[in-house]
């Protein structure tokens, strides 16, 4: 069952068609690898859900809601969540303080609450420091806390951002390349983690270049190329298409 | 005494106007041009209260400040959803015609005459008559606006300001809402800018428009630029060092005809220097990069 | 009346237009707000008072050195204060600051040298022309001949010249330049010096139609700098545009108000178009779009 939708999406930069005329449906629960080579469209895919871009034509629905042309943040707040290919991380934010900010319904984001209730505001920043600690000691980041996000090494910096999409907790993640940067053995255990996530019912939406990657989890490959779904199935019948082989994985 | 009680006092007004902006510079990372704009209608507005309608200090205040947090929305909502260059002209062309109308509005604010003659502040019968009274007067009140707005910025409204800050389309991928907490940002920022306005009013007893110039807005930001933002301590260092600077050029001894130009001439140069050199400023905890 | 009127609005809009040109070309390029543009006017038109009015130099002398001097303090200022900036990698907020550090050290330097009072460049009566019912002095005249003359002059050197290719290249994408094997540097001190050449052209202008004092770069950079905005960032037809709507409005507002809320309607003017039309009238609507690394 699709949860995610897009309809005869097009996008183009300058006249240089990005999407074209591109429709895709995700399932729920399952993780589904996006591929192709650079430039494809992958991200342009994501900037339009996300409503960074707006598409030219096509609609974009979300559990049969039409969410075309909502603002970003708008979006995020039906259950989309987002990580950014370039990480996006808040530099000069601690690495807690970049956990914080992605919990959603915060009482002390109320300026005017925050002064009058305090002791509300500090009760449940107390749960959300917890929650955080959680999250950083999943990424293994737990000892850097209350360095600055901008201190800390490329891969780290991934992780961190991973475990700020997770603090969010929307139903929807779209991924962008999660594993570029990241040793192996922290590979290992982030996909063992996104599976577990679509095993609790959330929806995934993947980019990644690395096909050994894409075998082990995706439950659906799609591949693209010039901003149009070349061919979408099983990783093993994708994967396995002469021509997908021919146009990205034998390069 | 006097002297130095003087100068603590303007120094009390200050920090509340600094750390006010500090908001929006240091958190949020607007360059904002209006705040003399808001620290006049805020002296306007409670000086007229007093006057024509009989207010005590405090009711006429607390109004001030809610009548200019409702003007600060003619001017964020239009602008606040653009981007940033924008916005710094728009405060100016705010400042511009908030000044123009406190110029030009006689009937209202008798314009370049000036209002002499505002009451003191009065307090269960008593009033607030010396000057050393008036600086713990314009203290208490300077510790409770610092103590509020440091609540504000240390809550999770300040570290989502920051994010925004930091990178707006990745706050905005979290779910915030970046345009409604800007706006909200800036109309607290107003806001306290408002009670400065109607504590210096009640200082001096006499306001005019010349008070509240363009260059008194640029005067403002520069503190925050030398001193420092994103944090208390930077604005409080640069109020300081900033209020006292003039006084230590005429200590030097410069004749008065060049001592204005020289001050602006000081201020302009280091907000080139602090830009190259110290981004930071003195004390603050926000880099510009 | 009206007509005159808007004659004369027409006039204030060749001025700002030119004014709009020189800051456009700066912005367009280079992405600086620069507000120093406003100190650069005051500079020159201090600079031609000194020239022509206390050295008695014959006007054509005082008109080429002052555009010469303030091209030159045009790309001094880009050397000087933006470059070790951009090297830097600092971002425009530092630079907007910056260059308002540097309007206000110019200005105040102009003010300690030259005091605050008006200056009359052009003493006694103007000869004026009469067309109809409509009057127009000397200087008036020669300020719609010079926009005229430099709006060609711009547009040719934007649409015809290498130069100007080079210019709109890096007007759309500045990485594009450095790729193409062009020097941004070169770039940059052309666009500094023309800018501030066409400001010191307006300042002349101005100066010897109604005098100055050291803030009227103020008026001028915000002029500029909305006429740019309203018509459209961006694209230099549009500032000329944005400049003359500016001109023309302020012109019937004084008919119907008053001189002194002159101001007060440029931005009134500014914020009916951030409302409604923020890419301005000639621009093409972009929303935030996020650049893809
Ligand atoms: N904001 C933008 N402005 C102009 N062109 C853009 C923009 N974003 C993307 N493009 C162009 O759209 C095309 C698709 O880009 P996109 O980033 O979606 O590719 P991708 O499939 O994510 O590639 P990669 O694997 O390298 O990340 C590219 O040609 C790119 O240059
Ligand atoms: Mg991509």
């Amino acid at each position: 069952m699709s949860i995610l939708e897009l309809e005869n999406v097009t996008k183009a930069f300058d006249g240089v068609l990005a999407v074209d005329k591109l429709s895709l449906g995700f399932d729920e629960a399952k993780i589904t690898a996006l591929i192709g080579p650079n430039g494809a469209g992958k991200t342009t895919i994501f900037n339009l859900i996300c409503g960074l871009i707006r598409p030219d034509s096509g609609a974009i629905s979300y559990r049969t809601k039409n969410i075309t042309g909502l603002a970003p943040w708008h979006v995020a707040q039906q259950g989309i969540g987002r990580l950014f290919q370039d990480v996006r991380l808040f530099e000069r934010l601690t690495v807690n303080d970049n956990i914080l900010a992605a919990f959603k319904n915060q009482t002390g984001e109320n300026a005017f609450l925050s002064v009058v209730v305090p002791w509300k505001v500090v009760r449940e920043e107390r749960s959300f420091l917890e929650r955080a600690l959680q999250l950083l000691e999943f990424v293994g980041l737990a000892d850097k806390a209350n360095d600055l996000a901008e201190n800390l090494s490329y891969g780290q910096q991934k992780l961190l951002s991973i475990a700020r999409l997770l603090a969010l907790d929307a139903d929807v993640l779209l991924i962008d390349e999660p594993t570029a940067g990241v040793n192996p053995t922290m590979v290992a255990s982030l996909l063992e983690f996104i599976r577990r996530l679509a095993k609790e019912g959330k929806t995934i939406v993947v980019i990644e270049h690395n096909m050994n990657v894409v075998v082990e989890i995706a439950d659906w490959v799609c591949f693209m190329n010039q901003g149009q779904v070349e061919s979408f199935g099983l990783p093993n019948e994708v994967l396995g298409d002469p021509e997908v082989r021919a146009a990205y994985i034998g390069l | 005494m006097n002297y130095l009680l003087h100068i603590l006092t303007m120094i009390n007004i200050y920090v509340i106007l600094v750390l006010s902006l500090n908001l929006l510079v240091g958190y949020v990372g607007l360059l904002s041009l209006s705040h003399a704009a808001f620290y006049g209608i805020g002296a306007y507005i409670s000086t007229l209260l007093i006057m024509k309608l009989g207010l005590g200090f405090l009711p006429a205040l607390l109004l001030a400040v809610v009548g200019t947090v409702l003007l600060s929305y003619t001017i964020s909502l239009p602008s606040l959803r653009l981007r940033g260059d924008y916005f710094v002209l728009a405060s100016l062309g705010f400042q511009i015609i908030v000044f123009t109308i406190l110029y030009n509005w006689i009937d209202l604010t008798r314009g370049p005459y000036g209002i002499p003659g505002i009451p003191r502040p009065i307090f269960f019968g008593i009033e607030i008559n010396s000057i050393g009274s008036y600086f713990l007067f314009s203290g208490v009140i300077a510790a409770i606006c610092t103590g509020l707005l440091y609540l504000i910025g240390n809550s999770p409204f300040g570290r989502v300001l920051k994010a925004i800050r930091e990178d707006e389309i990745a706050a905005a991928a979290l779910g915030k809402n970046i345009v409604r907490l800007k706006i909200n940002a800036f109309a607290i920022a107003a806001g306290f800018a408002a009670a400065p306005g109607a504590l210096f009013a009640g200082y001096l007893r006499y306001i005019d428009p010349t008070s509240f110039t363009v260059m008194e807005s640029v005067f403002i930001l520069s503190i925050i630029i030398i001193g420092g933002a994103g944090n208390i301590s930077g604005p409080i260092v640069g109020t300081v060092l900033m209020i006292f600077l003039p006084e230590v050029l005429r200590f030097i001894g410069l004749p008065d005809a060049v001592a204005a130009n020289m001050r602006q001439i000081i201020y302009g140069l280091l907000i080139i220097l602090i830009m190259r050199y110290r981004p930071q400023g003195l004390s603050g905890e926000y880099r510009f990069e | 009346m009206l007509l005159q009127l808007l004659a004369n609005g027409i006039i204030s809009g060749c001025s700002y237009a030119i004014v709009a040109l020189g800051f456009a070309f700066i912005y367009n390029t280079t992405r600086t707000f620069h507000f120093a543009h406003g100190g650069v006017y005051t500079l020159s038109v201090y600079l031609f008072y000194t020239l022509y009015n206390l050295w008695a130099l014959p006007l054509i002398v005082a008109i080429v050195i002052t555009v010469a001097v303030t091209a030159f303090v045009g790309i001094l200022i880009d050397k000087i204060i933006y470059i070790p900036l951009v090297k830097r990698g600092s971002s425009l907020f530092i630079q907007m600051l910056s260059s308002l550090g540097l309007y206000i050290v110019l200005i105040n330097f102009v003010a300690m040298i030259y005091g605050n009072e008006t200056k009359v460049l052009s003493p006694g009566i103007q000869p004026t022309y009469s067309f109809g019912s409509l009057i127009l002095t000397q200087i008036q005249l020669a300020t719609a001949i010079a926009f005229v003359v430099l709006f060609i002059g711009v547009i040719v050197v934007l649409k015809k010249t290498r130069l100007g290719k080079t210019i709109r290249a890096m007007r759309d994408d500045p990485q594009l330049v450095s790729v193409l094997g062009i020097n941004p540097r070169r770039v940059r001190r052309v666009v500094f010096a023309l800018g501030s050449a066409l400001a010191a052209c307006a300042a002349v202008l101005s100066g010897l139609d109604i005098g100055t004092d050291p803030n009227v770069g103020m008026a001028a950079i915000l002029n500029g700098a909305v006429a740019v905005i309203i018509g459209g960032v961006g694209i230099f037809e549009g500032a000329a545009l944005g400049a003359f709507l500016l001109g023309i409005l302020q012109s019937l507002a004084i008919w119907q108000a008053s001189a002194r809320w002159q101001e007060m309607i440029t931005f009134l003017i500014l914020i009916l178009f951030l409302l409604f039309r923020p890419q301005g009238i000639l621009g093409v609507r972009h929303r935030i779009e996020e650049v893809s690394v």
